[in-house]
């Protein structure tokens, strides 16, 4: 016989309060409705909250469950006790030494903060390229759109926009989509030259103070440049 | 702050943009993205699953459509989200999205409709490499389709003459020089 097991509520990485873990019943709904399940040997959403429920919570955080697990949030919507078990699943992220966090979420999140996108793009590349695109898109073989440029620092705009890195990194073509609505609209629109972007890896590594800072430079550059409306297409 | 949903409606009722519906003639499905849909409302109480689909289907004949999941609430997620299309746990990732890349099979749909950068590189990238997706062959962004199905009419002369000139003005403050003019 192994020792009874001693749950210590109070000191815990992840805060064991009833609308976190403690009511679950274990009746499955979470797991059963989960297309992780099964994916990480050992691990599935009501295995993970039990365990942390009995003090093994740096087992979870050591797992590669809290990764695999996408945060979509099924589980969470459909359990009957109400348990939070998405940002359960979060907060044994934010757990994770930030140099053990998988990929590149946490390096392209300390980039950002120090060059204003997740990629390092520099400013006098990103302006050139969005002056390229706009030649390219007034002389568009089907569908020229004469008078097109993309406006950067525009005081008093109707609407700024976020850039995803990812489009002016790898695929810049991708960017005219939305250029080309904002044409046809006559939107006086704008986007600006530094901390342009927009996405948030401080959300998906747990990474809470470069979250903040994140949506705190997207709403600074929408206040500097005096925009209306900011828009956000993630 | 407005999403693109809001944006796009805005657009589309005020006749701002103008949409035609017989370019595209091709079976297509709405994928729903967690963060639009179910977290939407878990977040804020208000979610566009009605919306994401009005607005493809200002784009393509709504006779076209099928619809992946009656239950928008409870759809599933691609497989990529959360950061895992940047996480080095392909395998895994491959593995959550066949439960999309079967919803997408059954619906029939050659055109999946992904409102999110993430959904649609899993969708489009990932999955086809290593699941049966059946009659599908590409995904586009809902703002992609919306520029595809787009009536462009070109700025008056006028118009185009004063954006020129705060194009000019701003390439000289921001030291742009393009090789070409024009």
């Amino acid at each position: 016989m192994g020792e009874a097991i001693k749950v210590d509520r109070k000191n815990r990485k992840i805060p064991v309060v009833p609308e976190m873990a403690d009511r679950c019943y274990t009746c499955g709904t979470c797991g059963g409705g989960c297309p992780a399940t099964g994916l990480v040997p050992g691990w599935d959403p009501r295995k993970a909250i039990r365990a942390i429920v009995f003090g093994m919570e740096q087992e979870v955080i050591d797992s590669k469950w809290p990764w695999v697990c996408t945060l979509c949030g099924r589980c969470q919507y459909q359990c009957p006790m109400g348990i939070q078990l998405m940002r359960t699943f979060r907060a044994c992220r934010t757990a994770r030494a930030r140099d053990k966090v998988p990929g590149p979420i946490h390096k392209g999140t300390m980039m950002n903060l120090e060059r204003g996108n997740n990629l390092g793009i520099p400013r006098d590349d990103f302006l050139f390229l969005l002056a390229e695109l706009g030649v390219e898109m007034e002389n568009d073989e089907e569908q020229p759109c004469p008078g097109f440029y993309v406006p950067v620092d525009k005081e008093g705009a109707n609407i700024i926009v976020t850039i995803n890195s990812k489009e002016p990194f790898g695929e810049p073509d991708d960017m005219k989509f939305w250029w080309r609505i904002f044409y046809a609209a006559k939107e006086d629109w704008t986007v600006s030259s530094v901390n342009w972007e927009g996405v948030n890896w401080g959300l998906f590594s747990g990474d809470d103070p470069s979250m903040k800072i994140q949506v705190a430079r997207v709403i600074e550059n929408a206040r500097r440049l005096k925009a209306k409306t900011i828009l956000y297409p993630e | 702050m407005v999403s693109i949903f809001d944006l796009l409606k805005e657009y589309i009722e005020s006749g701002r943009i103008k949409l035609d519906k017989s370019k595209i003639h091709h079976t297509y499905t709405v994928h729903d993205p967690c963060n639009y849909v179910r977290k939407s409302q878990i977040a804020f109480g208000d979610n566009y699953g009605e919306l994401s689909r009005w607005v493809a289907k200002q784009c393509i004949d709504e006779s076209l459509y099928r619809e992946m999941c009656e239950d928008y609430m409870n759809n599933f997620c691609c497989g990529a989200g959360g950061g895992a299309w940047a996480m080095p746990y392909d395998e895994e990732r491959l593995a959550y999205g066949k439960v999309k890349a079967d919803q997408i099979k059954d619906t029939g749909a050659e055109i999946v409709i992904a409102p999110c950068h993430n959904c649609r590189d899993q969708i489009m990238k990932g999955l086809p490499k290593v699941h049966d997706m059946g009659n599908y062959h590409e995904t586009l962004y809902t703002w992609e389709l919306v520029a595809k199905a787009l009536v462009i009419e070109p700025w008056s002369q006028e118009e185009i003459d004063k954006a020129h000139a705060e194009r000019d003005a701003q390439f000289e403050r921001d030291g742009v020089e393009l090789e070409e003019e024009e």
